[in-house]
């Protein structure tokens, strides 16, 4: 067998297994894109501009107030042009379990709860599924970094097939021509994305030199590598804490009027209880880690951060991977590589249902049912979501567990539905669908949310906030191109296609 | 579906790679990661970072070659080989490793 036919086979059933899951992680990345102006618009409570009242210590005083338990740790965030309010997380320091609140820095007050636009990073890269879920995601990054380099070696004339489309040509060969023309155009982004998303989390995934040069002691090597700071609980209850204004006023002179980022006091109950403050340089691809740690109580500065180069060169590839640098038009950039991404898959997978259309085999109605499932179950799974949001009141406690059945069960009904009509199911219905949910969005808003509906936001440009409304208004208007009733010879042709 | 005689080689040859290009891939890739653990010349924080860093190409292209070599047992021997030879190289000097 050459070269050539063997990693055709790779990449045909190397590419096929994942193939769902990597839709999943791909389509998800690609919202989460843009989960900041997510989880804005699914807090309508915020989209009123206003003064900033709350502070730092305003928000460790709600915490006080609000939380009994012991902590291990909590830590904050300041508001941001992207996210216009106070984060707070905490963790508690028996059990484990964590808690977070934002707060409308206009008025000091929690916002109400919801799973806000954290939901689809989070099934980006854990699926919702703790460590278990992290390491599936890897193991698909790793099988789509495969994919790509076999895909490469497969392909014979990789430029001269750039310029080469043939809509009108029979399905495959039509079908073949998208896989490539998505898969060549995204292909340095889809390579950078696969190779930066397994190496955030290597410190899990490949714990080697660990184990020969710290004795396979990870937090001798975290500590070390980060050059951060720590210190050991002393059991003694600790002083007044200082004003934390205070210390973030010196750390901006510290940076020469550098913004601040994350807030975070370790063992806030002890004695030995540390505020590190790190700073958000947005206008670098991988924010520098300089984090200065102070005493908690009396203020002193313990720690200046000094990260080796190393682990800059790490934090620089992790901030490739997450686009939080120059502004929307990096994101909306990866936004568009990210859907031809979606566009790869979804040709690779036509290529290989057509091949075995014609000759008939198994596994082509599990394929097609899982297609339908997946590729049209998630995005309207993730329509329902928004849809969740708007309608389940939001002072209800329940909400974010709502919130999160609401997509859950809309995605097993439909791929329940897929796998019920054995692969001849088709998109058709789905398309309506999401048609209906995505135009109706912005016209609930319109019902809704006087102060965050596309008129409101157009009119005092906030086009962040707008953006996701337009987004709608177009995923909806394209949906109904598709699913437009067709004229007879458009419908000819188009059953030529389906029946070679 | 029944496997047909003539069709079991062949079919053990591919389960071969597979297991190859998973399991000898991912043993390639941590021991490289071990190996320039231990002989970069850099701190021993650096050392461990650009290693680790690696790991993931040398995987792909353990799994990439697992499906190239002529043959399933030249796959292993390659893989395992190498593997076995940086592995023992990473692990036998202890004190090397661990120096600062």
């Amino acid at each position: 067998m050459s070269l050539r036919q063997s990693m055709a086979g790779l990449h045909t059933w190397g590419g096929l297994l994942p193939i769902w899951l990597l839709f999943v992680v791909i389509f998800t990345g690609t919202l989460a894109c843009f989960d900041k102006e997510l989880e804005r618009w699914m807090r309508p409570g915020l989209q009123t501009p206003g003064q900033m009242q709350m502070n730092a210590d305003d928000v460790r005083q709600w915490l006080k107030n609000n939380v009994s338990e012991e902590l291990h740790a909590y830590w904050m965030h300041p508001p941001t042009t992207r996210e216009p309010y106070w984060q707070l997380g905490w963790e508690e320091h028996d059990s484990g379990e964590r808690g977070r609140k934002l707060f409308a820095p206009a008025t000091g007050e929690a916002l109400p709860d919801t799973l806000g636009g954290n939901f689809f990073f989070s099934l980006h890269y854990q699926l919702h599924a703790g460590t278990f879920g992290m390491y599936v995601v890897g193991l698909a990054g790793m099988f789509m970094l495969v994919a790509l380099v076999s895909g490469v070696i497969i392909h014979r004339r990789i430029f001269k097939d750039f310029f080469t489309l043939r809509p009108n040509a029979n399905g495959q060969r039509a079908w073949l021509d998208g896989h490539n023309l998505f898969g060549v155009i995204g292909l340095p982004f889809h390579l950078v994305m696969a190779y930066t998303g397994v190496a955030i989390f290597v410190a899990s995934y490949m714990p080697a030199g660990v184990q020969v040069a710290y004795q396979g002691n990870p937090l001798k090597f975290f500590h070390e590598v980060a050059g951060g700071y720590h210190r050991e609980e002393l059991e003694q209850p600790g002083g007044t804490p200082i004003a934390l204004e205070r210390l973030l006023a010196d750390a901006r002179a510290q940076w020469d009027g550098g913004e601040v980022g994350w807030i975070s006091v370790h063992h806030p109950d002890d004695a030995s209880a540390v505020v590190d403050i790190r700073r958000r340089d947005p206008s670098r691809i991988g924010s520098p880690q300089d984090t200065l740690s102070y005493d908690a109580a009396t203020g002193e500065l313990l720690n200046v951060q000094q990260a080796g180069t190393a682990y800059r060169a790490y934090i620089w590839m992790a901030g490739l991977h997450m686009g939080q640098f120059g502004g929307s038009l990096v994101r909306w950039l990866y936004v568009a590589l990210g859907l031809a991404g979606c566009g790869m898959l979804i040709g690779g997978l036509q290529v290989w249902l057509r091949k075995r259309e014609a000759r008939g085999g198994a596994g082509i109605a599990l394929v097609r049912s899982l297609n339908v499932a997946v590729l049209g179950g998630l995005p309207v799974a993730c329509l329902g979501l928004l849809w969740a949001n708007r309608l389940l009141p939001a002072d209800w406690a329940m909400r974010q567990t709502l919130e999160g059945w609401s997509f859950s069960l809309l995605w097993l009904a439909i791929a329940g539905w897929a796998l019920a009509r054995r692969g001849r199911a088709g998109y058709r219905p789905l398309a309506w669908l999401a048609a209906v949910l995505a135009l109706g969005l912005p016209l609930l808003n319109l019902l809704l949310v006087p102060q965050g509906h596309l008129l409101a936001s157009i009119g005092r440009g906030d086009w962040a906030l707008a953006s996701v409304d337009l987004t709608l208004l177009t995923i909806g208007l394209l949906c109904l191109l598709w699913v437009r009733p067709r004229t007879q010879r458009e419908a000819r042709t188009r059953l030529a296609e389906v029946t070679p | 579906m029944m496997i047909e005689s003539s069709n079991l080689a062949p079919r053990l040859g591919i389960f071969a790679r597979v297991l190859a290009a998973l399991f000898g891939g991912y043993a390639l890739a941590y021991c490289f990661t071990a190996f320039l653990s231990v002989y970069l010349p850099l701190i021993r924080a650096d050392r461990v970072v650009y290693a680790s860093l690696g790991c993931f190409a040398v995987w792909t292209a353990a799994a990439i070659y697992a499906f190239g070599a002529r043959s399933a047992t030249r796959a292993w021997l390659v893989i395992g080989g190498l593997a076995l030879l940086l592995g023992l190289a990473a692990f036998l000097p202890a004190e090397l490793g661990a120096r600062p």
